[in-house]
């Protein structure tokens, strides 16, 4: 599936991440800012990735912004960010939680 | 109350002293009116009665922002600042913003997700958001085996297009394999982008070895050199050229293999002046400035786009054919009625 329109969720306070979706071309490509990136930047992507693929989003640029963020607040933004762009936030995704 | 992100209403006089005497203790002391009459919303963070917190955007530039960092956690406030900002210009479809700030603080604004663009020993220009100038340079088009060639780049408003413009062009597409010229974005202008645009590529079809491009918010935007757009004191001009400079050497230059910058002899304009003499100490070595004289009518007036937009305000068209390639003429003439109800409704056709 394509992103419909570049679509934000999430903030930059602490223990929060912001999480951008644009249009991508090239499968989904993952621009990560994490004060913890060495110790938990592949689980962080990991996360994310999964996420996006239970929207069956293939090409979309990721821009993410920890702040440390749990893996639980990881996923509810990307789910929140990603039905943003597909503009369906009035359909939860009961499958995806 | 506290803690929590409000509006502030600028218009509000209490309000606006309070946002005042808060930036002045900050050291932010320019509330002139271009600067202030910009602003499209301020957002603001109260702890009891004191503001401690406040950031604006004008348009996709992120303005004025300041916190203070007594009693609490350092950059927490700053953070919620900048992302209620983000947020809220992401819910008005403005995904692509830029923030203008001291050098000291371009690792703040790094540290939640901008990119710097470029820096000059005081200022730095930073961008975030959905695209960035790396999408803007891929997406230009390119010749092959463009490395080993020679290319030289122009950057014109082009307000319109006329003969001097045109015998710019040629002087270095004659001198060079290939010509970028960028079309300065921002509609702020009598002829509005697309239009300038167009007349560029039809009064330089003729030329193989031009490419026409669209200058995007990294050429002399609204963004990098808004006092081209709005009187402006000197040394602000110099402030921003040099950002505008540095972006088009570190940046657009390397990626374009762009080795050679022309311009024209700017006899009239001082803010063009200034933005000249930055690029001459800016862009060499690595991309050479070359100023061609600014071309002359047979009669020996220079030529220049203000005289053309005079021109059509005082109804001499008979003077245009002096001036302009036969494209730009049949443009005016076709759409003498727009042009002037733009005039009529107070378009500025004396700036740039």
């Amino acid at each position: 599936m394509e992103i419909k329109q570049t679509a934000l969720a999430g903030t930059l306070e602490s223990s929060d991440i912001q999480i951008m979706l644009s249009k991508g071309t090239d499968g989904v490509s993952i621009e990560l800012e994490s004060d913890v990136e060495k110790q938990f930047g592949d689980q962080i992507r990991l996360v994310i990735t999964e996420t996006l693929h239970q929207f069956e989003l293939d090409n979309v640029k990721v821009k993410a912004i920890d702040k440390g963020a749990l893996d639980c607040v990881i996923k509810a933004r990307t789910i929140a960010a990603a039905q943003r762009a597909l503009q369906t936030q009035d359909q939860p995704a009961w499958e995806v939680f | 109350m506290d803690n929590e992100i409000v509006d502030l209403h600028l218009r509000d006089r209490h309000e606006r002293k309070q946002w005042e005497s808060f930036l002045t203790d900050l050291g932010i002391t320019d509330f002139s009116t271009q600067e202030t009459a910009a602003i499209d919303f301020t957002l603001g963070i109260y702890e009891g009665d004191r503001l401690v917190a406040t950031g604006s955007a004008a348009g996709n530039v992120l303005k004025y922002i300041a916190v203070c960092n007594k009693d609490t956690t350092n950059g927490a406030r700053f953070n919620a600042i900048v992302s209620a900002l983000i947020n809220r210009l992401f819910q008005q479809q403005i995904f692509h913003l830029f923030v203008f700030t001291k050098l000291k603080y371009s690792d703040s604004f790094q540290h939640v997700g901008f990119h710097e663009l470029a820096h000059s020993d005081v200022a730095a220009l930073l961008e975030t958001g959905d695209e960035g100038i790396d999408d803007y340079l891929q997406a230009i088009p390119r010749v092959a085996d463009q490395d080993t060639k020679q290319v030289a780049g122009i950057v014109m408003n082009a307000n319109p297009f006329t003969k001097g413009h045109r015998y710019l062009v040629e002087t270095a597409a004659k001198a060079n394999d290939v010509v970028y010229v960028f079309v300065v974005n921002t509609d702020a202008s009598l002829f509005t982008t697309a239009e300038r645009f167009e007349l560029v590529q039809a009064g330089t079809a003729d030329l193989d070895n031009v490419i026409v491009v669209n200058g995007g918010d990294y050429m002399v935007s609204f963004a990098t050199f808004p006092a081209y757009f709005l009187p402006t004191a000197d040394q602000q001009v110099t402030y921003q050229t040099t950002l505008d400079a540095r972006i088009f050497r570190e940046r657009i230059a390397p990626a374009l293999n762009i080795t050679a910058r022309y311009l024209g002899t700017e006899p009239l304009s001082r803010t063009t002046g200034i933005y000249n003499q930055v690029l001459t100490k800016e862009l060499p070595p690595a991309v050479n400035v070359t100023i061609v004289d600014r071309k002359q009518t047979d009669t020996g007036t220079f030529i220049t786009a203000t005289a053309v937009r005079k021109a059509i305000a005082e109804d001499q068209l008979d003077s245009l054919a002096d001036l302009l390639p036969v494209s730009t003429v049949t443009f005016i003439k076709d759409h003498l009625s727009t042009l002037r109800a733009r005039i009529q409704k107070g378009m500025n056709i004396n700036g740039n």
